[in-house]
């Protein structure tokens, strides 16, 4: 009896420690598969309810007009695109059965595999995806780019389209395969109902395992079993293609905003999965033996100078800042555990191997204050107070610009810290008068044409303008080749390695974690439920 | 007489009411941010946004937006959620049932406590009793609620698993099911709740304890159990009365911290959830809808002064 209590007390007094700490953060890293994937010799069940604790509550389900991660861990249960990662990061046809390129290299034929079934019992044809890609051209930020080398899209038969492009535009394919603002596939008569407004709930039928069921705002999103599932036959692709099995009969998703109730619900059974929790929490999660955790990549952590304004239009303070910065330091402080981190300068992640080069990143870990301050010297910069502006709603963001601080008065900036809250940050991001660093994260990226912090002139890539990154980015469109493409990245890093258009900071690596009643599930990015059950 | 009072006050609200649409509409106008881009992340256009902002209709000016939306109240029509785009009567309707079964259960349970706590303090007032209860009262109004709330969740939802840890059910579910998952909550709510409201209804008693008409009372004889229930219980029940009516209003904006540790889908969340959105028709009709609650609960704790008191008329 007495000995429970003092247990009780002697969590209590840990969770204090722990809820000190602050959440909101994301992350983790080294062993990036789940540990429990090795473990599934069982046999696979079919039925029950996968309750998932889910942090945030989705803008909309409609994946073609957001890049938001929420509405993409949701939706691809029930939308599908015409090609689709495989779990290395490639592209694989997904609803189509293949394609063809002409010799000049503009014209697509793309053939769609025979009686895929919409959840409206519908089976998809060519003008169902000719719809869906006229719409991804207007609504989606990847569809966007893809439009402005597209000439016409029509149906030849049942299934077959054509693409016509007006130049040479490789990354085509990889544009249509990105998991973010997707090419998804609707029935036409809703794409074109829908046009440039986000689909209504009415509207969210897809052709995936799962069927969207019933929404309610602020507390869950229901989908079940598509028992008419058209699945494909590959077993080793992974990833969002090959062969989807939906075991469960129901995918609860309930918003759950704290990380605590997620771990406390987990190891009650409320839950069955629940996604970032911070890694300070780690050493509680693993302890116990009925909680898995499951860590998969998630971006990196920049800060981004404003290069429209003195003192970081000027490159050698740039330089500076980047000799000022003792990244281990700042990963260290920001994320504790060391396998929720990994110091890489590259734009990819190692994992993506296709579009992973580690070459070019040569002045990533160059800490050396001696140089920062002999460079801030012969530099224009004139003993201003540099703002270094960031969001407080995320834990990590507001350490990394601490410890920034400190370090970089230690070489002569001086540094004023302005946290706001996310929508505030949001808005006042927009204009250079209000910050001269942001410090921020990126989640992983698919194509070089996604990397946010990189498009030109906007707030986001901090006003950058760069005839180099310009034609790399073009040359991209170009490369034929496996081999092409990573000289091309290796150029891109160069690039950012040489005109600093922002800091990277460290990998990140993020944790969730499911019950062990889960014995399989493949980790990736995000959560997928397919191909995984419960034992009991 | 009651009924022309009434509908007086009623009358009254309306200006209350237009001062707080003012000062709601003003706070979230003049807040940093904007849903545009909120909804179209961090690598938004700004021609995306511009036309967002168009759609949502925040391009207009202040006023125009102001009186549009006035003019919408008057016919019931509080507007769209930017995001769902659902009317924020129905999302507001949504979430009242888990707050106001919140509200329901923690302040019967402060009550059945409350009450014949402090009436039997009172009665053994020269024991030990009262300064226990004194400081006990001190401690349960002072603790944390958050606090107290990952206590009680470690130890009865997680160590010994009675109840459960987060969620909501509805009582058209089951009662049994929508009370398992209320009592935890309720009874943190209550704890604060009942440290205010037994040392109020205690401090009244105390002082009529010793008054002429309470002397009188005893010296004709009567039992000290029915000096206290009907002289100097029924006197006390005014201003206890008073901070009861408080207490329902300041709960409907004080579970949000309770609402928030159990994940129960109330309008306190509705209202957190909104504001980090800055979804302002969300923001500013729960805003609006709490001030009316407040305003009739108000009245009805003055209406209730009447029956409770009969020498209070209202004419």
């Amino acid at each position: 009896m007495k000995r429970s209590y003092l247990l009780v007390i002697a969590l209590l007094f840990a969770i204090l420690l722990v809820g000190c700490e602050g959440s909101g953060d994301s992350n983790a890293s080294g062993d990036k598969k789940s540990d429990s994937k090795n473990q599934a010799s069982e046999e696979p069940v079919k039925g029950g309810t996968v309750k998932v604790a889910f942090g945030a509550d989705p803008d909309t389900l409609d994946w073609m007009s957001t890049g938001a991660s929420p509405t993409r861990d949701v939706s691809w249960h029930i939308f599908e695109t015409l090609f689709a990662l495989d779990q290395d990061f490639q592209a694989k046809p997904m609803i189509a059965e293949g394609f063809e390129k002409s010799d000049d290299e503009k014209v697509y034929i793309i053939t769609l595999r025979k009686d895929v079934k919409f959840h409206d019992g519908s089976t998809v044809s060519a003008d169902d995806v000719v719809a869906s890609i006229n719409r991804w051209r207007t609504v989606s930020s990847v569809g966007t780019i893809a439009d402005e080398y597209i000439e016409s899209v029509k149906a030849l038969d049942e299934l077959t389209v054509e693409i016509k492009l007006n130049e040479v535009y490789n990354a085509f394919i990889s544009d249509m395969t990105a998991p973010k603002s997707a090419l998804m596939i609707i029935p036409k008569e809703i794409a074109e109902a829908a046009g440039e407004k986000p689909l209504t709930p009415k509207q969210y039928i897809g052709t995936g395992p799962y069927k969207f069921e019933s929404w309610e705002r602020g507390n869950q999103i229901v989908l079940t079993r598509f028992d008419d599932y058209s699945a494909r036959e590959e077993e080793d692709w992974g990833g969002l293609t090959g062969k989807k099995v939906a075991y469960f009969d129901e995918i609860k998703f309930l918003i759950v905003k704290d990380p605590q109730v997620m771990i406390n619900g987990l190891k009650t059974g409320i839950y069955d999965y629940a996604e970032t929790i911070p890694p300070d929490l780690y050493q509680v999660v693993e302890s116990d033996p009925n909680i898995d955790p499951v860590t998969y990549i998630n971006g990196y952590t920049v800060t981004t100078p404003d290069k429209s304004e003195p003192p970081f239009d000027d490159l050698k303070v740039r330089q500076a800042l980047n000799h000022a910065l003792n990244k281990e330091v700042i990963a260290e402080s920001a994320y504790g555990n060391k396998d929720f981190y990994s110091m890489d300068g590259a734009l990819f992640d190692p994992e993506q191997t296709e579009l992973y080069s580690k070459d070019g990143t040569d002045d990533y870990l160059s800490f050396d204050q001696e140089k920062a301050k002999q460079l801030l010297k012969e530099s224009g910069y004139d003993g201003k107070p540099i703002k270094i502006m960031y969001s407080n709603d995320t834990e990590t963001y507001k350490r990394i610009s601490q410890i920034m601080k400190q370090q970089m008065e230690a070489v002569g900036f001086k540094v004023e810290l302005v946290p706001y809250d996310w929508a505030t940050y949001l808005e006042k991001w927009q204009d250079p008068a209000n910050w001269d660093l942001v410090v921020v994260g990126w989640s992983t990226r698919f194509s070089p044409n996604e990397l946010g912090m990189l498009i030109e002139d906007t707030a986001s890539s901090g006003w950058y303008k760069s005839k180099q990154w310009e034609s790399q980015l073009y040359a991209w469109g170009l490369a034929a080749s496996s081999e092409e493409r990573k000289d091309i990245l290796t150029d891109m890093n160069q690039t950012v390695n040489d005109e600093l258009p922002f800091i990277k900071i460290a990998n990140e690596t993020k944790l969730d974690i499911k019950s062990a009643h889960i014995p399989a599930y493949d980790s990736w990015v995000g959560q997928r439920f397919w191909n995984t059950w419960k034992s009991e | 007489m009651l009924l022309q009072y009434t509908i007086r006050r009623l009358v009254s609200i309306i200006p209350v009411l237009l001062v707080v649409c003012v000062i709601v509409f003003l706070i979230v106008h003049l807040t940093p941010g904007n849903p545009a881009y909120l909804i179209l992340g961090e690598d938004s256009s700004p021609e995306a946004v511009a036309q967002l902002e168009a759609q949502l209709g925040l391009d207009k000016p202040m006023a125009e937006q102001f009186v549009d939306w006035l003019k919408n109240i008057v016919t019931g029509d509080l507007g769209e959620s930017v995001y769902s785009s659902e009317p924020v009567t129905d999302v507001i309707f949504a979430r009242v049932g888990p707050t106001f079964s919140l509200m329901l259960t923690s302040i019967v349970l402060t009550l059945i406590i409350a009450i014949p706590t402090a009436i039997f303090v009172v009665w053994r007032r020269h024991t030990v009793l009262d300064p226990l209860f004194t400081s006990a009262s001190l401690v349960g109004a002072s603790i944390p609620e958050f606090w107290f709330a990952m206590l009680l969740v470690l130890g009865f939802g997680v160590a010994v698993p009675i109840f459960p840890v987060a969620g909501y059910v509805p009582i058209s579910a089951g009662v049994g099911g929508w009370l398992h998952h209320l009592l935890l909550p309720s009874i943190i709510l209550a704890t604060v709740e009942v440290g205010l409201i037994a040392r109020m209804l205690r401090d009244s008693m105390l002082e009529s304890v010793n008054q002429d008409y309470t002397k009188t009372a005893r010296a004709k004889g009567l039992k000290e159990s029915t000096v206290l229930m009907k002289h100097v219980f029924s006197n006390a029940l005014i201003p206890t009365t008073t901070v009861v009516g408080l207490t329902i209003a300041g709960l409907l904006g004080g579970t949000v911290i309770i609402e928030t540790i159990f994940t129960i889908p109330g309008v306190g969340q509705l209202l957190i959830d909104s504001i980090h959105r800055r979804d302002y028709p969300v923001i500013q009709g729960v805003v609006l809808f709490i001030a009316v609650v407040y305003v009739l609960v108000n009245l009805l704790i003055d209406l209730l002064y009447a029956l409770l008191d009969p020498r209070i008329r209202y004419d």
